[in-house]
């Protein structure tokens, strides 16, 4: 039987799937993984995917920590040219800094009073940017790209590269409930269709494009690794092409540097063609853990 | 049935010519609680038929208005949209219990209606913008001749957020829960087809709604509206003014739908409540109280413009009276009015934001509205009104049999 082969590889690949996309933080796509058949149909409550899944969560935490520990690498650099007083250097890391943690912050919010330092919007305070409790990364932002100065900001910038490494050694800690770790596929995707679509998430600096690209990669690691364990083909074929239409989209936005164009690009028209496939997609995905049957 | 729980109806009470269902009624009149059945919330009003419902249909006490942007990409998506929605508004109309979920899949239905959806005098109308008709979709050809974006009239202060659309649903239902039931089911039903663009519900008095048309609601000007509607009771009349036929130069698929008309129009309340009554009577043209013509006595009394040819009575610039004139050559003008009172936050100058939502059909756009709207301009009740949404959509034709669906003429007209 073939298809069992190819299934019994999908199965193969879920830890080593893993560790390639552990080595590449920008493309998550694993050479081979999404071009490999579907696995095939057996009857839901024969299927032993306990081991198959505790495999992909272990293989998902080692991910979690590999960007926790990238976050602390880059936001050291971003702090470094802020403390340096670097403006433009400053502006230009600033996105790439924030995408490790973009990647699986439903795994961040395990720990709600860290990210209220990390990534706290002034749109939460009734004081705006005035207000004290306003720190992290979009006060830096604010600073960089709508003050356009580093001026004051030594002590935020210190104080966020302590919450990075706080961040990891949490991550680290900790034991992530599955609900959380499936959950995460679907989280990443309200998070764009809640408040990310609109661009209220980087509005000094406009790099929402960069956010929307972790967001969805993070995400696509978790249905990677799940994917094995998806019999069901019409679902697996219709996730995987939501996500090809987002990366197809985002692909159009790219700057030549690798980076986004801003957000302020894109037309009501663009924004609504991003909106299809991720309301498609927040959909399908609510139905994941009913699917693996993780409550 | 009803006999059954009542063992003292004799055979004598229902030759006595009351039926069960009018002596169950008094029955229950006595402890005087509503149920499901007294508070109107099984009413049902039929989905399929030569028109859409929710057009002549009596209006209810709720209303909400959905203009969405239709993110389907290609032609081929545009069938699937119309059949889910006709399934789920066909569903949502009639009522009915709700499948059962797997307590680890997010349920189907909202639930905010209980576990059985109840029909609450549900109609969802739905109709097409002239955006629909833009290059995405190859429907040019098929574009209504009077479609159009809705142009921006002297007094307007259009809100781009608040305008326009390639689809919107009319619901009208008893309350606004039924209604925002229905609008979640679909949006629950259409994930990357349609995106909401913009919202507004909008209410009129149930005690008013319970007259039947007998008495005239009154709008956020405290003066009554709609007193000189058409009648949607006489066919002729509709056939006349309100649905497309086939004698109106309409694409063939048109013939039974209807041009719509919805503009959000904010009334500068605060403004309007410090001005003299005689004044506010004069821009109207009818006494505030009774709501009857200015130096007449009731409400349906017909203003006698040629005795009055200086407007001495009603003035020239009246609302009243610009809006229809009663002259040779204005009767094509009319339009079946069918709107609703709205009140949401405060302005950004901390005033109220509500008016009216102004709702109307027309077999002929031009004729009709438009026209209309054009003889208004300039009125003096400009100072006191703010149009800053809506747009100008065609409602489709109805929904003949359960095997058709919403919009198919359309799609096989190109």
């Amino acid at each position: 039987m073939p298809e069992i082969s190819h299934r019994d590889r999908d199965r193969c690949c879920v830890a080593g799937i893993g560790v390639a996309l552990l080595l590449s933080l920008g493309d998550v796509r694993p050479a081979g993984a999404l071009d490999a058949p579907a696995s095939t149909r057996i009857a839901r409550a024969a299927r032993p995917i306990a081991l198959d899944l505790a495999a992909a969560l272990a293989a998902y935490k080692t991910y979690v920590v590999g960007q926790a520990d990238a976050f602390v690498r880059e936001t050291a650099r971003f702090v470094a040219a802020i403390q340096g007083g670097r403006v433009a250097e400053a502006r230009g890391l600033y996105a790439p800094a924030r995408a490790p943690y973009e990647r699986i912050e439903p795994l961040a919010a395990l720990f709600p009073d860290l990210i209220k330092r990390l990534d706290v919007r002034s749109d939460e305070f009734e004081l705006r940017e005035r207000d004290p409790a306003f720190v992290g990364f979009h006060r830096l932002e604010f600073a960089l790209f709508a003050l356009g100065t580093t001026e004051g900001m030594g002590e935020f910038a210190e104080r966020l590269a302590a919450e990075t490494v706080i961040l990891r050694d949490r991550m680290t800690a900790v034991a992530i409930p599955p609900a959380k770790a499936v959950g995460a596929a679907s989280a990443l995707i309200e998070g764009i269709a809640s408040t990310k679509i609109s661009g209220e998430e980087e509005r000094y600096s406009r790099t929402d494009l960069w956010d929307f690209q972790a967001n969805i990669e993070g995400s696509k690691v978790v249905f990677v690794l799940l994917r094995p364990l998806l019999d069901d083909h019409a679902f697996v074929a219709r996730v995987e092409r939501s996500y090809k239409r987002i990366e197809d989209l985002l692909a159009r936005y790219r700057a030549p540097d690798g980076g986004f164009q801003s957000y302020d690009n894109l037309t009501a028209r663009d924004r609504n063609a991003l909106k299809g496939p991720i309301t498609l997609l927040a959909e399908d995905l609510s139905t994941l853990r009913g699917r693996l049957n993780i409550d | 049935m009803t006999d059954l729980s009542f063992p003292n109806l004799t055979r004598r009470h229902l030759l006595g010519g009351l039926g069960a269902t009018a002596f169950a009624g008094r029955a229950h009149a006595e402890d005087e609680t509503p149920t499901a059945a007294t508070a109107g919330t099984l009413a049902v009003q039929p989905f399929h038929g030569p028109h859409q419902a929710g057009i002549i249909t009596p209006q209810p006490a709720a209303a909400l208005y959905v203009a969405f942007d239709v993110l389907a990409e290609r032609r081929a998506d545009l069938a699937p949209l119309m059949r889910t929605l006709t399934e789920r508004l066909a569903f949502l109309t009639r009522g009915g219990a709700v499948p059962e979920t797997h307590p680890q899949l997010p349920p189907r239905d909202s639930g905010i209606l209980g576990p059985t959806v109840l029909s609450d005098n549900l109609t969802a109308t739905v109709s097409v913008g002239a955006s629909l008709f833009d290059y995405r979709f190859g429907l040019a050809r098929a574009r209504p001749r009077h479609l159009g974006p809705m142009e921006r009239f002297s007094n307007d202060a259009l809100d781009p957020a608040q305008c326009h659309g390639d689809l919107l649903i009319q619901f009208c239902s008893n309350t606004a829960e039924t209604n925002i039931h229905a609008l979640r089911d679909v949006i629950k039903a259409t994930p990357g087809l349609l995106a909401p663009r913009w919202k507004v519900e909008g209410f009129l008095p149930p005690h008013v709604v319970k007259t039947m048309g007998a008495d005239t609601v009154r709008n956020m000007l405290g003066f009554k509206d709609g007193t000189a509607n058409l009648d949607a009771r006489d066919p002729r009349v509709m056939d006349r003014y309100v649905w497309v036929g086939q004698n109106h130069g309409e694409p063939a698929w048109a013939v039974g739908g209807s041009y719509q008309v919805v503009r959000i129009i904010r009334t500068l309340v605060e403004r309007w409540d410090r001005t003299p009554l005689g004044e506010q009577e004069a821009i109207i043209g009818r006494h505030k109280g009774s709501g009857a013509p200015l130096r007449q006595s009731h409400e349906r009394d017909t203003p006698d413009y040629a005795a009055d040819p200086n407007g001495e009575a009603v003035s020239l610039a009246a609302h009243i009276r610009l809006a229809n004139p009663r002259l040779p050559g204005t009767e094509d003008n009319l339009i079946l009015r069918r709107s609703y009172n709205y009140s949401r936050g405060i302005t950004a100058a901390g005033q109220l934001d509500m008016g009216l939502l102004f709702v109307c059909y027309q077999a002929d756009l031009t004729a009709g509205f438009i026209t209309v709207q054009n003889r208004l301009s300039g009125e003096g009740l400009e100072e006191y009104i703010r149009p800053i949404g809506g747009g100008y959509f065609f409602a489709l034709p109805g929904v003949a049999d359960p095997e058709n669906t919403l919009g198919e003429g359309l799609l096989a007209a190109t």
